[in-house]
């Protein structure tokens, strides 16, 4: 990036989103950054009363009222002593100056559930994800897999369709649950209001680091330093007069910030639109019961040439198809380096060996549907709600696959580590048997 | 300057038994009384042992001042001087302060073989009242079965929960030893029933660990490679603490979880409710699921 464009790149980022020490509520971005928003009922004295918006995190003592208009507005915030959640009542540290007028917006700790969150990323997340959520924090280089780098704002376990971002409740499934398998550990005993805050934190992460991502390509388009080497190789144009219309695009109000509004306006439309019920992978039948018949009619569809499991994951599911062994193509379209599957950013990914019965986005079926339904994001697990017709009508012969099948396709990966020769067939032990005949081998006692 | 040194001497000792003895007020103690029945027993060795070095500590240390000051009284101007004796040491008292010590080393380690074989001789478990927990929560077993209710798989950084799943009559069934298909799994939540003797099998993925109830005074290694049965009983229902007790890589401090002890009851409605949430196919909540 040429030293003007990259001070200009600098210079938006530090605008929107300032620094981790010191950031920048943009209200533009779909973030629950203040603890709660409303308006005032009544107010006198010391006391306040407010109306909230729903839901809203528990306001602790010495929460900050910010004054959004009104005759208060501009005027210094006012700070609260004690809370009552049922009357939605404030007492503040020091009487008004004058009384607020009704309906005066308010937001109670302003940024707060950010800066809660930072400290809280800082606490926990940091030394693997990375202060930027780059995924490249000090423990980063021993683990594997590598911690996710937030800044493509791609998830890999979610419950939503496959174009769609990560929800709110899969973020949080993970910090509650962990991901079995890998470093990521359960944290499960921290309160909802510090997953709530750690949540948004990675949000904002994702979103900021997203926003660079995008204005290094729409920069580096003509103003990298190759872009610049380029246009200027024939003698048809001088570096200054690159540089004179990348400084006429950026005062131009129409050109270079229109394009980052529409850049940033995308994105938050796509986190916001993301958090919405219908963006959940919902299955339009229940889940097969888990039977012999359902697990043969599985293990079909898992063979079967169209579906292409076998390839990466291998005939009896060791992770080890043909695909392992392969020269694949990266998003530019180049070799990778190695022979096998990479992930978006650039890791090498091995199938998974489904006789671990270990699921790392998680063990419930809807968490199998939905990598099936919608893949794994960022990874070569492919949706098959996009390569295959979801048959809403059963009798529909132009679809390969119903949700039936996908069913029966999470039913076969749950027999995987429970099979004893061949899934589906008759000799395989469903039902659970003692362990051993001798109990004392099922215990070593510590003598 | 000898008086100094006679004074810092007998100062230290002094300082350590009076913090010792303010420290319960200052709750640098045991975190609460023992919340289980073998861990009052083991606070009651503790406290045996304790007073034991107490008693050791205070005589070692009030000789060590005796002698200190007697030896400084001694070389003062005014005091009948002395002249230094030298000795080649005592026969009577080496062999007085080697039998003394080993008494009480022995005394100790017979009067705790009860407490520990209790808690650690799979043969001293308290196997029929482990039992009646069993068949309390309606567990359906054999002879040949597992008395543990779940297994606990130590791995960084976290505590993964294994139950048995229920059978069709809606009764618990054991817990195998291998993972079964009908198994529930929670991480860092571990729910037992209280006021009764109930058993775990304790493991680890990778490297070693500890599994540790600081209020039940309960700390056991977890062993790569072995399955290790631990037996416990919480007094009250409540929630613990359970903590990684060994340094086991950069996140041992997160290893943190909790040890709900309830009664059978909540138990069972807690396995009913991993039931759900494991079987969850977002499907009988929306009635009319949206398509894509």
């Amino acid at each position: 990036m040429s030293p003007y464009a990259q001070d200009y790149l600098d210079k938006v980022l530090l605008t929107y989103f300032g620094e981790p020490t010191e950031m920048v509520a943009w209200d533009k971005l779909p973030l629950n950054m203040h603890y709660a928003q409303g308006t005032v009922q009544d107010g006198s004295g010391r006391q306040l009363s407010l109306e909230l918006s729903e839901p809203h995190t528990a306001i602790p003592e010495g929460t900050e009222v910010l004054w959004m208009g009104g005759n208060l507005a501009g005027q210094p915030s006012s700070w609260i002593k004690t809370w009552n959640e049922e009357k939605h009542l404030a007492t503040l540290e020091m009487p008004l100056a004058s009384n607020p007028d009704e309906g005066t917006p308010v937001i109670l700790g302003p940024g707060e559930i950010l800066a809660d969150g930072r400290m809280l990323y800082a606490e926990h997340c940091q030394h693997c994800h990375g202060v930027t959520g780059d995924g490249m924090g000090p423990t980063a280089p021993y683990l594997n897999p590598k911690p996710r780098d937030y800044r493509r704002g791609i998830f890999k376990f979610t419950t939503t369709q496959s174009s769609k971002k990560a929800s709110r409740h899969d973020l949080k499934n993970v910090i509650e649950n962990g991901v079995p398998g890998t470093y990521m550990p359960s944290f499960k005993l921290l309160t909802e209001e510090e997953s709530t805050a750690i949540t948004e934190y990675v949000m904002w992460l994702a979103m900021r680091g997203e926003v660079e991502y995008q204005l290094i390509r729409l920069l580096g388009d003509g103003y990298s330093l190759e872009a610049i080497a380029d246009r200027t190789e024939d003698g048809s144009e001088t570096a200054t007069e690159i540089q004179n219309e990348f400084l006429e695009s950026v005062n131009d109000p129409d050109s270079f910030p229109a394009e980052v509004d529409s850049i940033v306006s995308r994105l938050a439309n796509d986190w916001e639109s993301s958090q919405e019920e219908a963006s959940e992978v919902r299955p339009l039948t229940p889940r097969v019961p888990y039977s012999k018949e359902s697990i043969a009619k599985g293990r079909a569809l898992y063979l079967k040439d169209s579906l292409k499991c076998a390839q990466c994951h291998g005939e009896a599911g060791f992770g080890d198809g043909s695909q392992t062994l392969a020269v694949s193509k990266d998003e530019a379209g180049q070799d990778n380096v190695g022979l096998g599957l990479y992930d978006t950013w650039g890791n090498h990914v091995k199938p998974r060996n489904l006789h671990t019965g270990i699921y790392r986005g998680g063990r419930r079926p809807i968490d199998l549907y939905s990598r099936l339904y919608a893949g794994i994001k960022g990874t070569p697990m492919p949706a098959f709600s996009t390569t295959l017709l979801r048959r809403s009508n059963p009798e529909d012969p132009n679809s390969e696959m119903t949700d039936e099948d996908i069913w029966h396709l999470v039913n076969y990966i749950y027999s995987v580590p429970f099979e004893d020769v061949q899934a589906g067939s008759e000799s395989q032990a469903v039902d659970p048997a003692p362990a051993s005949d001798d109990p004392t081998e099922n215990e070593v006692a510590a003598k | 300057m000898k008086w100094f040194w006679c004074l810092f001497f007998a100062f230290w000792p002094t300082l350590t038994v009076a913090l010792c003895l303010a420290s319960p007020g200052l709750g640098w103690w045991f975190p609460g009384e023992a919340a289980s029945p073998l861990g009052q027993r083991i606070d009651d060795l503790f406290y045996l042992i304790l007073i034991i070095c107490t008693i050791a500590f205070i005589g070692t240390q009030a000789g060590l001042a005796y002698v200190l000051f007697r030896g400084a009284y001694d070389t003062e101007p005014e005091a009948v001087t002395k002249k230094a004796w030298h000795s080649h040491g005592s026969h009577e008292l080496e062999v007085i302060w080697s039998v003394i010590p080993a008494i009480v080393l022995l005394f100790i380690a017979f009067y705790q073989m009860d407490v520990w074989a209790e808690y650690r001789v799979k043969s001293a478990f308290p196997r029929d009242k482990m039992e009646t927990a069993l068949k309390r929560v309606n567990q359906k077993r054999t002879t040949k079965d597992s008395l543990a209710l779940a297994e606990v798989t130590a791995r960084q950084f976290e505590w993964l929960i294994r139950y048995p799943g229920f059978n069709d009559d809606g009764t618990l069934k054991p817990l195998m030893k291998d993972p079964q298909p009908t198994d529930l799994y929670a991480v860092n939540d571990l729910h037992l029933p209280a006021s009764a003797p109930v058993m775990i099998n304790l493991r680890t993925m990778d490297v070693q660990h500890s599994f540790f109830l600081p209020e039940l005074r309960i700390k056991q290694d977890a062993v790569p490679g072995l399955t290790i049965p631990i037996w416990l009983e919480a007094n009250k229902q409540q929630t613990y603490q359970l903590l990684c007790a060994e340094l086991c890589g950069w996140g041992h401090y997160k290893m943190k979880a909790r040890f709900v002890a309830e009664s059978d009851e909540n138990f069972i409605e807690y396995l009913r409710q991993l039931e759900r949430e494991q079987n969850e196919d977002r499907v009988d909540d929306e009635p009319e699921p949206s398509d894509e």
